[in-house]
């Protein structure tokens, strides 16, 4: 094909040049007809009845055949050229228009057949299968990936949910830790207050202890005078009940003078005027035993009075006994309930004191948590925006996928 | 009341005085000295209280004995000083022993015949009305 273009690129001049001096004449003419063939100037013919030389007219004539020949085969190469370059031109076409419309299940046909254009229609329809093999290996890729960023999505939204719900609550937890340390402090202020209370309620428990045996042993005193003073009133009683004794005797004699003097008087009374100075005696008589049962009387009363007056001091002194005896039975409860709320009190004392030192070491502890639980906060926060970060990513890497699936699809490879 | 009065004897039965010749009088005595069924409570003048004193009455035959309340004395009294009962209550009271009125410190004042009273009594209980 190449072969009428493969001429050397010097000039027929520049080869005359070379040869020497150019001939002249027929030849000359002949020569300058081929010069012009090897320039290109197929179109020209030597008029060959002008040539009187029959051997240059025979060369005139294959020259022109020659240049006939070169210019139909040059045309041939042209148009076959012409076709050739239709048919890759139509391929790319047709390739390019395919891919545009992302149709990819159709084969590729020309309006020009040529074998030159079987590789190229080969090489085209590789390429098309290796693109449909790469958009059906992308849309299952796209498919799956939609399909995994989808499954991230939602754990990156359940992720960020729970994040969320475990910042909030380590919040809680942190504030609760806060409020519980201030609940501890107070506790421990609370507890040494109760052991100091504890401490004075002891001191008065042991003065009550003491004035409780004070109280008994004036008690046992108060016993033991009741029990003198009931013997005192016992004797003071006999010796009463003696004087009334005696009372009534000179209470009888007296009015056994009595009833001598009014019988004396009334013997005197009867005697008339000799009678008068007896009379006179028995009648001073019978006053004195008057006088004497006035006094008697009297002294009755007063008897009565102190008989009453002792029975009262008895009864008294026997509640006094009574009283003294219940008072030590209840100073004896006293003193047992006074021992056993001594012993509530040490233990209680006690029991503050180790309260206190437990809730302080409980304050330490919770200010531990409480810093601990703020740095867990911190860690959450960051986590949580990490969480958000990845939710967003997600959730773009789906939008992404949907949007490579829909990229895919257009392609048609089935 | 044919004796001219001189000595009488006070006793008191009752919240009331009474007066009585001494000459009827016996003795003056206790109750716890005398025999049970002589004594003589409820009469004419009352029932004693205190039932301290006993007086002793000579009676036809025997001895009665009144109790009284309490012994008051013995009064000298002139006959002037005893004074019949008014008619008109002489009439009215039924008993005989209410012998008239002896006045004594300017106080009227029952003069009582002893051994009528104990008459009275004695009739009364044989025959009750």
């Amino acid at each position: 094909m190449s072969e009428p273009f493969d001429v050397d690129d010097e000039t027929p001049a520049q080869q005359q040049g070379k040869a020497g001096r150019a001939p002249k004449g027929e030849a000359g003419r002949l020569v300058s007809f081929l010069h012009g063939i090897a320039e290109g100037k197929l179109e020209d013919r030597l008029d060959v009845t002008s040539f009187s030389d029959p051997g240059l007219r025979a060369v005139a004539e294959q020259a022109n055949a020659a240049a006939l020949r070169a210019a139909a085969d040059i045309r041939e190469a042209r148009q076959r050229v012409q076709l050739v370059t239709t048919g890759v031109d139509e391929a790319i076409e047709a390739m390019i228009r395919l891919v545009i419309q992302g149709d990819l299940s159709g084969t590729l046909r020309l309006g020009v057949s040529d074998a030159a254009l079987t590789p190229l229609i080969a090489g085209i329809g590789q390429v098309m299968e290796t693109l449909k093999k790469f958009v059906t290996e992308i849309r299952e890729a796209a498919l799956q990936l939609s399909t995994s960023s989808a499954e991230v999505l939602a754990a990156a939204t359940q992720n960020e949910s729970s994040t969320s719900a475990q910042a909030s609550a380590i919040h809680e937890t942190t504030a609760t830790m806060e409020e519980l340390k201030g609940a501890s402090h107070q506790i421990a202020e609370n507890a040494q207050m109760v052991a100091s209370i504890a401490e004075q309620t002891l001191v008065g428990g042991r003065q009550g202890e003491g004035a409780i045996k004070s109280f008994m042993s004036s008690m046992e005193s108060v016993k033991r005078n009741a029990i003198e003073v009931d013997d005192a009133i016992a004797k003071l009683s006999k010796r009463v009940e003696r004087i009334g004794t005696v009372v009534e005797v000179i209470d009888e004699i007296a009015d056994r003078s009595d009833l001598l003097a009014l019988n004396a008087a009334l013997e005197g009374a009867k005697a008339g005027e000799a009678g008068r100075g007896f009379s006179i005696v028995a009648a001073e008589m019978r006053r004195l035993a008057e006088n004497v049962m006035e006094s008697t009387k009297e002294i009755k009363n007063l008897i009565t009075e102190i008989r009453e007056a002792t029975h009262a001091a008895k009864e008294a002194s026997d509640g006094n006994k009574k009283m003294a005896a219940e008072g030590e039975k209840l100073g004896g409860h006293a003193m047992e309930s006074v021992s056993g709320i001594l012993s509530g009190i040490q233990e209680t004392s006690d029991a503050a004191r180790v309260i206190h030192l437990a809730t302080q070491q409980q304050r330490t502890a919770t200010e531990q948590v409480v810093q601990s639980m703020s740095e867990i906060e911190e860690v959450t926060r960051q986590a949580q925006a990490g969480s958000k970060q990845a939710t967003g990513a997600a959730a773009e890497l789906t939008k992404l996928a949907e949007r490579l699936a829909d990229l895919v699809k257009r392609f048609k490879v089935e | 009341m044919s004796d001219p009065i001189s000595e009488i004897l006070l006793f008191q039965v009752g919240a009331h005085v009474f007066a009585a010749p001494v000459r009827d009088v016996v003795r003056i005595g206790t109750v716890r000295d005398s025999a049970a069924e002589e004594l003589v409570l409820d009469t004419a003048l009352g029932t004693p209280f205190s039932r301290q004193r006993c007086i002793v009455v000579a009676s036809p035959g025997s001895e009665r004995t009144l109790v009284v309340d309490q012994v008051v004395g013995f009064r000298t009294v002139g006959e002037n000083d005893v004074q019949p009962l008014p008619a008109f209550a002489a009439a009215c009271i039924h008993s005989g022993a209410l012998a008239g009125l002896v006045v004594l410190d300017d106080i009227p004042t029952p003069f009582i015949d002893l051994p009528t009273l104990l008459r009275e009594h004695a009739a009364r209980r044989v025959t009750p009305q």
